[in-house]
């Protein structure tokens, strides 16, 4: 208790010592929380992508680089709608970036009577009637300020907005519905689908649903919650990898920088450690002064450096243009972790110049003029 | 606490091939006032190092009291226990206050809190300092720098005091303040006390004087006009014996 005392007494006296030395922990704890931050978002995001329209299942091509980018025969649907368990099938094909004024927006290509759209309210106008119309969501007509009658281009054709619909899914909110068959030729598509959406009879679970069809059709990816999503394709595994590798990365500066400033601050006093030996205290009270000084620099650090991440994950995805397809995802979890890192770090970094205070000579350091 | 007896017999230390103290031995009674006077690079600073556990010698013995120094593997609780320390830069570290600095070797000997405050208190009003207990060392004269460090000396009751050029960057008036204090420490607490310096004015206030010149030491008579001890050359052997008395005594 008396060393906590006296350690924290002594970093409040260094204050501008002690703020610099935490920086370099926060920026190390920072770039943390910011990947998982980032890595947790993507996870969050990916799954409201499979809530399309209430469905139970999304399926896509398996090993697909992208969900997007998934491509499966529309005969599979009529394959899948006389598969005992299976209520209803629809096709969709997903449009990315193809909404002018609004990349992060994703246009959707379905059919204007299927159970995906059949949910949506309508606050103004109708569901599209032909190729030559686009039914908005609240989201992107409030973002681009579109009303019933205006134009909307997606991939290079113009569109008449027939209707704004609410959905309360933001994916589909922040999106636009048009048909099926304009979509798969803007696409590249014909014949073909991105997805398709399942719903299951009411009597059968999602397991049950997941098995039938998988035990069915075993070339397929099926995807029914969220932390399966990230794993829809070579893209999505990649990302994951990175985030942890960039983690690691992270966790190792972050070590060594606390380390090095230790080690700084070590060299810096070697007069008063010196001192301290001369004057009775032993090597392990020395290294002990140390040691303690780097856990709760480091724990200041991490505090610091868990609001840096916050907040620099929220710039990192804006800067990346990226804010429409991830947000940002911090949990409970991830600042624990954040903050046990903080404290590795700290016992960690110091041990070193802990060991090295320890073992300074105070007959050679004190005698320097 | 009666002070320590400090035996060295000869004693040697080489420093990067460099003999620096050469075949060194004396002996200091428990409670003498002792001046080491010498040039600088004579070996006075190394001398007080090996005898306050600071260094260890190339051969040779130091016994202080019964304690073997010259063989101690762990000279930590020598160092807090039996010795106090005075260094020419006074070393206090620039963070603590003057209290907070009088009270470090006792943090280091785990006294209770309350206890080590009301010590250093004491010790500060001994050097004349107790006004001055919650200064930072930034805003204290050079003399008053060197009175906490003597204070901080005395702060584990020790029975030998070391004082490696206590007056080295004080004027003449601050200086002689030092010399009273250090003698009246000796009165008050009986400690043994060993002070190397310059100043010749020292000598009016100790009661042997130790010479060292080019790592040899030797009993030298307490005459302020005698021989400039800052001179460069040891006296020849076999000299006046009345000037230059072997120091084993």
């Amino acid at each position: 208790m008396t060393t906590l005392l006296q350690t924290l007494e002594a970093l409040e006296r260094r204050p501008m010592r002690t703020f610099l030395t935490a920086l370099g922990t926060a920026l190390g704890i920072a770039t943390i929380v910011a990947l998982l931050a980032v890595s947790g978002g993507a996870q969050a995001s990916a799954s409201k992508f499979l809530n399309l329209g209430s469905s139970d299942l999304g399926l896509f091509q398996r090993d697909a680089a992208d969900p997007t980018t998934s491509v499966l025969p529309l005969a599979l649907v009529g394959e899948l709608r006389h598969t005992r368990g299976i209520q209803a099938a629809t096709p969709l094909v997903l449009l990315v970036g193809a909404v002018h004024r609004a990349p992060g927006a994703i246009a959707f290509g379905a059919y204007p009577d299927s159970f995906v759209t059949d949910r949506y309210v309508f606050l103004a106008g109708r569901m599209f009637t032909g190729d030559r119309q686009v039914a908005v969501g609240s989201g992107l007509a409030a973002q681009l300020h579109l009303q019933v009658g205006d134009t909307l281009t997606i991939a290079h054709h113009r569109l008449s907005v027939s209707g704004i619909y609410h959905m309360g899914v933001p994916e589909q909110d922040d999106g636009a519905v048009i048909a099926f068959g304009l979509a798969q030729k803007l696409a590249g598509k014909v014949g073909e689908a991105t997805t398709v959406a399942v719903s299951l009879a009411p009597t059968v679970s999602r397991t049950q649903g997941i098995r039938t069809i998988s035990r069915r059709f075993p070339g397929l990816l099926i995807l029914g919650d969220g932390v399966n999503a990230p794993r829809t394709g070579v893209s999505g595994v990649l990302l994951s990898r990175l985030a942890l590798v960039l983690a690691v990365i992270a966790l190792v500066i972050g070590g060594v920088g606390v380390m090095n400033t230790m080690l700084m601050s070590v060299l810096e006093r070697r007069t008063e450690f010196a001192l301290l030996a001369a004057v009775g205290w032993s090597g392990p009270q020395i290294a002990m002064r140390v040691m303690a000084e780097g856990i709760l620099t480091s724990i200041i650090g991490a505090g610091l450096g868990l609001l840096l991440g916050v907040v620099g994950a929220q710039l990192l995805v804006g800067l990346l243009g990226a804010s429409e397809y991830v947000a940002p995802n911090v949990t409970a979890w991830d600042l624990g972790q954040a903050l046990l890192v903080g404290v590795l770090l700290g016992v960690l970094g110091g041990m070193y110049p802990a060991w090295r205070a320890a073992r300074l000579s105070p007959a050679k350091v004190l005698a320097e003029r | 606490m009666p002070g320590s007896k400090v035996e060295v017999e000869k004693l040697t230390r080489a420093l990067d091939g460099k003999v620096v103290l050469r075949d060194v031995s004396f002996l200091i009674e428990p409670g003498e006032l002792v001046a080491l006077t010498g040039p600088s690079g004579s070996g006075k600073t190394t001398l007080l190092q090996l005898l306050g556990g600071l260094d260890r010698p190339t051969s040779g013995r130091i016994m202080v009291d019964d304690i073997a120094v010259h063989a101690l593997r762990h000279p930590t609780r020598y160092r807090r226990e039996v010795v106090g320390f005075v260094f020419q830069l006074h070393h206090l570290l620039p963070a603590l206050s003057a209290q907070e600095n009088v009270e470090l070797p006792m943090v280091a000997a785990h006294v209770p809190r309350r206890e080590r405050h009301e010590r250093a208190r004491e010790l500060l009003d001994e050097v004349g300092l107790l006004s001055r207990a919650a200064s930072l060392p930034s805003s204290l004269s050079g003399g008053e720098r060197q009175r906490i460090a003597i204070a901080r000396a005395l702060a584990g009751q020790p029975r030998l005091i070391l004082a490696d050029e206590p007056t080295g960057s004080l004027d003449a008036l601050a200086t002689e303040r030092i010399w009273e204090l250090l003698a009246s420490v000796r009165q008050r607490h009986g400690s043994t006390i060993l002070i190397a310096s310059h100043d010749r004015g020292l000598l009016q206030h100790v009661e042997r004087n130790l010479a060292i010149r080019e790592g040899v030491v030797f009993e030298q008579g307490l005459d302020a006009n005698q021989s400039d001890p800052d001179a460069e050359t040891p006296p020849p052997s076999g000299g006046d014996p009345h000037d230059h008395a072997p120091a084993n005594a």
